[in-house]
């Protein structure tokens, strides 16, 4: 059965089978429930309990230990949506979200697909044919010069030849890179051959594909980027901006909406570029469009991306409208039935990533037992995670453990929303990044908005480092805790059964038992 | 029995004093030197993990969680590490002077050889993990005496990668 919604679609659907895991498999799982849609969820064997699966009224098993086998593995996904009765599939951000190949290969075995035109995903993916068509289509580029490079192939004196043209600092890129991966900085030429193996190794461990590319590194460039719904009757609006400037090696930090750098002209100019770039490859969906802003004030295209952003819920707070949502309607070929004067803006949204990794150790990723995991809630606060207290963080998947995403009347007041919410989330077991994250928007620079994409990587530690920890206070306190709950201490990384908890096999104690 | 906190050498001691389900310090000792007690007062607060601080007049809640010697502290909106140690002393003299693995994954590039010297900071290896290259720095200067992998082999967290005497 269609939901009522779906009346007078030429490409009605029922049930979506969402080819992802974490948070935006839950995401788009509850998504599709509020729309009145049956969901799938695919796992592999390390995520037969997560919460996706959880939350999904239905769930099939991927055989195989690799992602290859598993999440990346096209032909078992658009198999398990024909076994299962799917009649449409969601492929969420990263895995297969832009591969164009898995596009077409949803469509024509006759299931909905819900995102882009696979053409759109397979010019905008080619980060060379994208620039190109920038051009023609009028998109302000990155000034400079760029060349292809072939895997396998001599490409050093080339590469060098041109890197010498286009000028250090340079940044190589992984023409089918995305999300940080297969992208290196290159401040001098002796340490481009080893910069450019890296990349490419990346690139090629990440995304099967290992062509690089260079181009001008902006220095004290902001990232901001536009967020479009287009639909399949030529109708097309940007949801305004979002500001991702607060980055550690390229990978998203804080973002939030809107722009503290821009005024209302230039996102009007930002909105338009945005839509023509958008209307070159016919773009249909959800998609973003992101842009360098130089100090100048200029702004330049960088890529686009073709499928729903991890950082999608910042403009859903602002704007009010249901990104998944609308990807649905889209994707059954309704109209949009939204007018650009139409789009609110309305307070301030800010997300900051959790991520399982050690700040005070380098940033490594760290891997655990969530034994505690209490994320805050409340007014304005919004926790989007595919993890739950007690699940094991492996280095398996990406370390990103939540989305924690709050809006207020202004940029101050979100600002301290955040910082609050921050310290409410209590997260044991796993080192995360929250007591930084709280560091980074403490910040001064932070504050009045004059952070570029550089600012985490190049402002001293101290001042990231946050405050000394009160030693003595921590220590009465731990052994007071320590008196009070586990005064008969085993070991802790328990086989038998908690005591407390009373489940078998529980790898972690929880404090406290009935006392006095 | 010590406690030290994070990746911090000093030791403390603490003595407790316990009434009504409240436990306070009553005297503590930083390295061997006595030091004043917080004045904090901690108690059960009634839910999985969550302890009543009174620190100093002002009320908050910690939330703790154990693993083995480590304690997970949470509280004043931070998030902490402590080690228990029965034992006292101090550390283990076997991990002086290795590097262990800060995490699982796989070493994409060995960049020394045993017998090397090397510089503080200077980049030993590449280890591959959830997709990206981490570079493993030289935690001060010295000769490589052994190296434990070689190129593509996995390794666990933890894991003792190399040797470097002084």
């Amino acid at each position: 059965m269609n939901p009522g919604w779906m009346e007078g679609s030429p490409t009605p659907f029922s049930k979506v089978l969402v080819a992802n895991r974490g948070e935006i498999a839950v995401r788009v799982l509850r998504a599709a429930r509020e729309s009145g849609l049956a969901g799938v969820a695919l796992y592999s064997d390390s995520d037969e309990s997560s919460l996706h699966v959880e939350v999904a009224e239905e769930a099939v098993h991927l055989e195989g230990d690799s992602l290859d086998q598993t999440y990346l593995n096209a032909e078992a996904i658009i198999e398990a949506a024909r076994e299962c009765g799917a009649d449409a599939i969601h492929p969420g951000y990263g895995f297969l979200s832009e591969r164009a190949d898995f596009a077409r290969a949803v469509e024509s075995a006759g299931l909905v697909w819900i995102g882009p035109p696979a053409e759109a995903i397979e010019t905008m993916g080619d980060k060379i044919s994208a620039r190109t068509l920038m051009i023609e289509s009028g998109v302000p580029v990155i000034p400079g010069e760029e060349i292809a490079v072939e895997d396998g192939a001599d490409h050093l004196g080339a590469l060098a030849t041109s890197a010498a043209r286009v000028g250090y600092p340079l940044l190589l890129k992984a023409s089918a890179g995305g999300g940080g991966k297969g992208m290196r900085a290159v401040s001098e030429p002796k340490s481009l051959r080893s910069e450019f193996e890296a990349a490419a190794r990346e690139a090629s461990a990440a995304f099967g594909d290992g062509t690089v590319y260079i181009e001008r590194l902006l220095t004290k460039a902001k990232h901001v980027e536009i967020q479009i719904l287009c639909d399949s009757h030529g109708g097309a609006v940007h949801l305004n901006e979002r500001d991702c400037s607060l980055q550690r090696r390229f990978q998203k930090v804080i973002e939030e909406a809107p722009s503290p750098a821009i005024n209302q002209m230039t996102r009007e100019e930002m909105g338009a570029a945005a839509i023509t770039a958008a209307k070159a490859v016919d773009y249909v969906g959800a998609g973003t469009v992101e842009f360098l802003l130089a100090s100048n004030g200029q702004f330049f295209f960088l890529e686009m991306n073709t499928r729903i952003q991890v950082e999608h819920p910042v403009t859903e707070m602002t704007t009010g409208i249901d990104l998944v949502q609308k990807q649905f309607e889209v994707a059954a070929g309704l109209m949009l039935g939204l007018e650009q004067h139409e789009v609110r803006q309305s307070g301030h949204a800010i997300e900051a990533r959790i991520y399982a990794e050690d700040p005070n150790g380098g940033f490594l990723p760290s891997t655990g037992t969530l034994a505690m995991w209490r994320p805050p809630s409340g007014p304005g606060i919004r926790v989007d995670s595919g993890n739950r207290e007690g699940d094991e963080v492996t280095i398996d998947f990406d370390p990103m453990l939540a989305k924690l995403i709050v809006h207020a009347p202004t940029r101050e007041a979100a600002i301290r929303r955040l910082d609050i919410a921050l310290s409410d989330f209590v997260a044991l077991g796993v080192r995360t990044n929250i007591d930084f994250l709280r560091n980074a928007i403490s910040h001064r620079a932070f504050h009045e908005g004059i952070i570029d994409t550089d600012f985490l990587d190049e402002t001293p530690w101290e001042e990231l480092a946050g405050p000394l920890p009160d030693e003595a206070k921590l220590v009465a306190v731990t052994a007071s805790a320590r008196r009070l709950g586990l005064g008969t201490a085993h070991s802790g990384t328990g086989e038998a059964v908690d005591e407390h908890s009373g489940h078998p096999g529980d790898p972690f104690r929880t404090l406290r038992r009935a006392f006095p | 029995m010590e406690w030290s906190v994070s990746d911090d050498n000093s030791r403390y001691k603490v003595t407790l004093e316990e009434g009504e389900g409240e436990v306070r310090a009553s005297s503590m000792t930083k390295d061997g030197s006595e030091i004043p007690p917080p004045r904090v007062v901690v108690s059960d607060a009634g839910k999985l993990g969550r302890l009543l601080v009174e620190s100093d007049g002002n009320h908050g809640f910690a939330h703790v969680v154990r693993f083995g010697d480590e304690w997970w502290v949470h509280i004043d909106g931070r998030t902490h590490v402590l080690k228990f140690h029965e034992q006292g002393g101090s550390g283990s003299a076997a991990s002086e002077g290795s590097l262990a693995a800060p995490m699982p994954g796989t070493i994409l590039e060995l960049m020394v050889k045993e017998g090397q010297r090397v510089r503080e900071g200077q980049p030993l290896m590449v280890l591959e993990a959830m997709k990206m290259e981490h570079r493993i720095l030289a935690p001060r200067a010295g000769e490589v005496t052994k190296v434990n992998y070689e190129q593509g082999d996995r390794v666990d967290m933890g894991s003792v990668l190399v040797e470097i005497s002084e």
